[in-house]
């Protein structure tokens, strides 16, 4: 699993990854390789460590030992660098909810450096494409849940990113709007970028190039989603993770 | 800049928009000023004084008379059996004993005495009130020497007396008010922006907003700028309007520059805001942020001189009141306002603020960690 | 046995956040370690200067009266009086006394020389302490130029109840009980409340049966007892180490110490229905329990001094009403025949804000 091959088109690498809390280890050895332009799914339980492994990633959280690096910068010694090439849509709704809709995209294209001119473009762009024009001068606190989804993953991307690391985009978004979220994705990997996404979902989870199943910390399996089914027989990646997951508790 | 920019604009929409925060910011230290300004007021006036008068003479007559007829008093009728159950209950100050024979000692030569029963609690209260009444006896003691020297006319040419003419600089009413003005202003700029940066801060770190922005490639400096700048503009406005209340409402005359104020004010709120940045850095909650700060505000607000004169307190205390950058700005504040003071006169003061401000601000930057360890 | 469920989560919440617990407890101790040391209401040490124009023995004498009073200090000499205001702007002295250059002279040869004081007055309190103490010092010079026979001599007696030692500490200390445990109790539940609004656990607590009132009650008990806790703790260090007097009896402070608390969290509570955020709860917090326990309480400016609507302002405060029994007890030693009304009212002020906040907690949720 170590072996990782250098590639010019590798843009998310880590060795060993590890990140304790304590005594307790959160991430264990986490080795990854993702390409330009791939839809990369971790999957896991709760608790897992997939929102710790993405924090690292984004250079929010210090890891305890191992390496990474994303975009080419190194994940500790670099990631200021890193951050202007990332968009990172959290777990938890992250956005200001006191803003208007616009006012959190003015907001966000601003602290990312945007020049006027730019930033009143990416905002319409962006309120076009995520189809909030109707509900711009709205208080982001009185929007429902799914379109609160949209805006974040809208914001997310006003500064066009090369990598975009999404925590559980669509929890609690009603389906058609899930729908609409990952026709998004696979046209913004069919741009070139390189997306990175956690879900619970296993109907999203074929959708991915590759996924990589997490348990206890550790990564059990990894590949591209038909190798592995494949490889171990299963149908969906449904069966495909209740077997690895029985698998790993057994172990 | 233009980063800052829009922080600076967030903050400001975030702030309007909460108009129950808007009303905490801008009219409660309004109140606040006036309602204070009114009860911290030492001078002492209506002393409840009850006399007792056993010696029933012309001069302990004339000397309840004096006591009657101060503005220091409020003279209060009682028996005398009653005295220590109104004592106890809080009615009664002070009381004065004029013992039998008092007149008769004092015409005699030897010594004439009186007895005075002060509720101590309060000593300082206590300690004005007995001046007030040792004021008395003594304006009473001089008169009935002069009218013995009256007398005795080859004497009195022989005799020399010191008189003491005095001025009262800035304040010759010696009102209280004119110095918990200006201190109540600044106090309440320290609370408000040390506390305001520090919850805001801790708010987004509670609500997750912050993890969002600490994903942005917004350098430190940034970050830290367009949190405080919001708030030092707010601190200006509260100081623009403590200002006001001072010199419209209880009509101080403003002595000095404005210009200088808000120098002053500029080097004080880096202090403050970068102090509020700190507690934001060790704290996870509100609830803590606010209790740290707390600790912050109360040596400052002691240490400061603003509640008790700096020279009254233990030397190894008065030494530790150079590290308050409150004891700085009470003094620059009075003193522009009041005195008239420039830049040279207050210039260690600013000096000291000075270094603060820019140590508390290069402390909080280099604190501030865009990530988790 | 659902109360003790509330309870116990309350306790829970209050242990795990170590830091806050630490915080609160520590605080008492800080203020009254702070302010025991620091708040000394009882001028001395005054600087002064002093021009002295005549430089004879005569007025040298003179000013060694003033320097040599413990009220006074002359740390500056000046050639000219003028000089006084730069020294004013400086903050250098307080004062200046210039004495006349016939002073020595006109001994003896006139009735009477004026010496002129003059007074920085920005700070008013002090400055007319500086006036007191210095016609003080001058009388008693004046005295002894006096001939025999003609003193007439007055001696008063003063007697100082209830803190003889004239110690500013006995007048501070129970004070600060006071405040600290309004700020504590009224603080912590308003807070907590309405972090559990905020966050949404309150609506969470609030669908499942418990009564209204037990859940008021359960999210109270833990804060009397913190708030109690750091009220015996200010006592006791006031006691312990600064000698402050205990002069009647222990149950009487309990009883009305746990009265005022009621009154305090109740308070808090009220409070808690008016915030909506916890911002706005501690500045509200902040500001109707703080500011006036400190400033309109009696603390450390005298209540009799006000105009007469903060006079009657200060009668809805509890900490006006607490203040009286708990300096009634430690430095009167007075009991409840003296004190009954002051706990019956606080108890009436604690059951007003009770029955405000639960009307207010009723029509939200209805
Ligand atoms: N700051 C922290 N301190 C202590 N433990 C933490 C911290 N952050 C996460 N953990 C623990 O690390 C483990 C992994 O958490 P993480 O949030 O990464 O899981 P996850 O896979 O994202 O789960 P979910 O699907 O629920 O989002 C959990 O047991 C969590 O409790
Ligand atoms: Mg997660």
């Amino acid at each position: 699993m170590n072996a990782v091959i250098e590639d010019s088109n590798i843009v998310v690498e880590t060795h060993d990854l590890t990140r304790k809390f304590g005594k307790f280890v959160a991430v264990d050895k986490l080795n990854i390789a993702v390409k330009r332009g791939e839809i990369f799914g971790f999957l896991g339980a709760n608790g897992a460590g997939k929102t710790t492994a993405i924090r690292m990633l984004c250079g929010l959280l210090e890891p305890t030992s191992g390496t990474g690096t994303v975009a080419g910068f190194d994940i500790v010694k670099q990631a200021e660098r890193i951050k202007s090439r990332i968009g990172y849509m959290s777990q938890k709704f992250s956005l200001y909810n006191d803003l208007k809709v616009e006012e959190n995209l003015e907001f966000y294209g601003g602290v990312y450096g945007l020049d006027s001119r730019a930033l009143k473009q990416h905002i319409h762009e962006t309120l076009e494409r995520m189809n909030l024009q109707h509900v711009r001068t709205k208080m982001t606190a009185e929007l429902p849940l799914g379109w609160k989804q949209k805006l974040a993953l809208g914001a997310a991307l006003m500064h066009n990113p090369d990598i975009i690391f999404l925590d559980e985009a669509t929890g609690g978004v009603d389906p058609v709007a899930r729908r609409d979220f990952w026709d998004m994705i696979h046209d913004l990997a069919a741009h070139g970028k390189t997306i990175f996404v956690t879900t619970h979902y296993m109907d999203e989870a074929e959708y991915c190039h590759k996924i990589s199943i997490m348990h206890q910390s550790r990564v059990l399996i990894q590949g591209k989603v038909g190798d592995l089914k494949v490889q171990t027989g299963m149908k969906t990646v449904e069966e495909l993770f209740k077997h690895v997951v029985t698998q790993g508790d057994s172990a | 800049m233009s980063v800052i920019r829009h922080f600076v604009k967030k903050e400001f929409r975030q702030v309007f928009r909460d108009k129950q925060m808007l009303r905490m910011l801008l009219i409660v230290p309004i109140v606040q000023l006036i309602v204070l300004g009114n009860a911290i007021n030492l001078d002492v006036k209506h002393v409840r004084l009850a006399i007792f008068d056993h010696d029933h003479s012309e001069v302990s007559r004339d000397l309840l008379s004096r006591f009657r007829s101060s503005d220091y008093f409020d003279i209060i009728l009682a028996d005398q059996s009653k005295l220590s159950a109104l004592m106890d209950r809080g009615k009664i100050d002070i009381s004065v004993v004029i013992p039998e024979g008092f007149a008769r000692d004092l015409g005699s030569g030897s010594t004439a005495k009186a007895q005075l029963i002060v509720d101590a609690q309060n000593s300082n209260l206590a300690g004005i009130a007995t001046g007030y009444v040792n004021g008395v006896f003594g304006s009473f003691q001089e008169d009935f020497r002069n009218r013995m020297l009256e007398k005795n006319p080859d004497i009195k040419s022989k005799i020399h007396s010191v008189e003491v003419v005095s001025r009262v600089f800035y304040n010759p009413e010696m009102n209280t008010y004119f110095a918990t003005i200006p201190g109540i202003a600044v106090l309440l700029l320290t609370i408000i922006t040390t506390l305001i940066n520090a919850l805001n801060i801790v708010r987004e770190k509670e609500i997750g907003t912050l993890e969002q922005l600490m994903v942005t490639p917004i350098s430190k400096f940034q970050f830290v700028m367009g949190k405080s700048l919001p708030f030092a503009i707010l601190g200006y406005i509260e100081l623009a309007i403590a200002l006001a209340v001072g010199m419209l409402w209880f009509k101080i005359p403003f002595a000095g520059s404005f210009l200088l104020l808000a120098f002053s004010a500029a080097l004080f709120l880096m202090t403050t805001l970068g102090a509020g940045l700190l507690v934001s850095t060790v704290a996870q909650t509100q609830q803590q942020a606010l209790f740290t700060a707390w600790f912050f505000l109360v040596f400052c607000i002691i240490m400061s001189g603003f509640l008790t004169p700096i020279e009254n307190m233990p030397t190894a205390l008065q030494y530790l009141t150079y590290l308050d950058p409150l004891r700085y700005m009470i003094k620059v504040t009075r003193g522009i306002f009041l005195k008239g003071s420039t830049f040279f006169d207050l210039k260690y003061e600013l000096a000291a603020m000075a270094i603060y401000g820019t140590a508390m601000f290069a402390l909080a930057i280099f604190r501030f960690r865009k990530s988790t360890t | 046995m659902r109360l003790r469920a509330i309870i116990l989560k309350e306790f829970l919440h209050i242990f795990r956040d170590s830091r806050t617990l630490f915080l609160v407890l520590l605080m008492p101790v800080f203020m009254i370690f702070l302010y025991g040391w620091a708040v000394n209401l009882d001028a001395k040490n005054i600087q002064i200067a002093v021009a002295d124009l005549d430089q004879s023995p005569a007025s040298r004498y003179f000013i060694d009266k003033f320097a040599q009073s413990k009220y006074f200090q002359v740390t500056q000499y000046v050639t000219q009086p003028d000089e006084f205001e730069d020294l004013f702007r400086r903050y250098e002295v307080r004062a200046g006394i210039t004495v006349p250059a016939d002073f020595g002279k006109s001994i003896g040869n006139e009735f009477a020389t004026s010496v002129q004081l003059i007074v920085d007055g920005y700070d008013g309190n002090t400055a007319q302490t500086v006036l007191n103490y210095a016609r003080a010092i001058v009388a008693q010079y004046n005295t002894e130029l006096l001939p025999q026979g003609f003193e007439a001599p007055i001696e008063v007696i003063p007697r100082f109840l209830y803190n003889p030692s004239l110690e500013s500490g006995n007048f501070i200390v129970p004070g600060l009980a006071a405040v600290i445990l309004m700020m504590i109790s009224a603080l912590l539940t308003s807070v907590s409340i309405v972090r559990e609004k905020e966050t949404g656990t309150l609506e969470q607590i609030l669908v499942t049966p418990v009564h209204v009132i037990e859940t008021i009650v359960g999210k109270v008990i833990p804060y009397v007892f913190l708030a109690f806790m750091d009220g015996m703790l200010t006592i006791g260090i006031g006691v312990l180490v600064f000698d402050v007097q205990f002069e009647g009896a222990a149950w009487v402070l309990l009883t009305n110490t746990l009265v005022y608390l009621y009154s305090a969290l109740a308070l808090g509570l009220l409070i808690s229905t008016l915030a909506s955020t916890q911002q706005a709860a501690m500045a509200t917090a902040l500001m109707l329990t703080l500011l006036p326990s400190i400033m309109l309480s009696g603390f450390m400016f005298p209540i009799a001094g006000m105009p007469l609507i903060l006079q009657v302002i200060t009668r809805l405060i509890p900490a006006t009403y607490f203040l009286e029994i708990i300096r009634g007890v430690l430095l009167k030693g007075t009991g409840y025949a003296e004190l009954y009304h002051n706990t019956l009212i606080l108890f009436g002020i604690g059951t007003l804000f009770l029955l405000l906040a639960i009307r207010k907690f009723k029509v939200r949720l209805g």
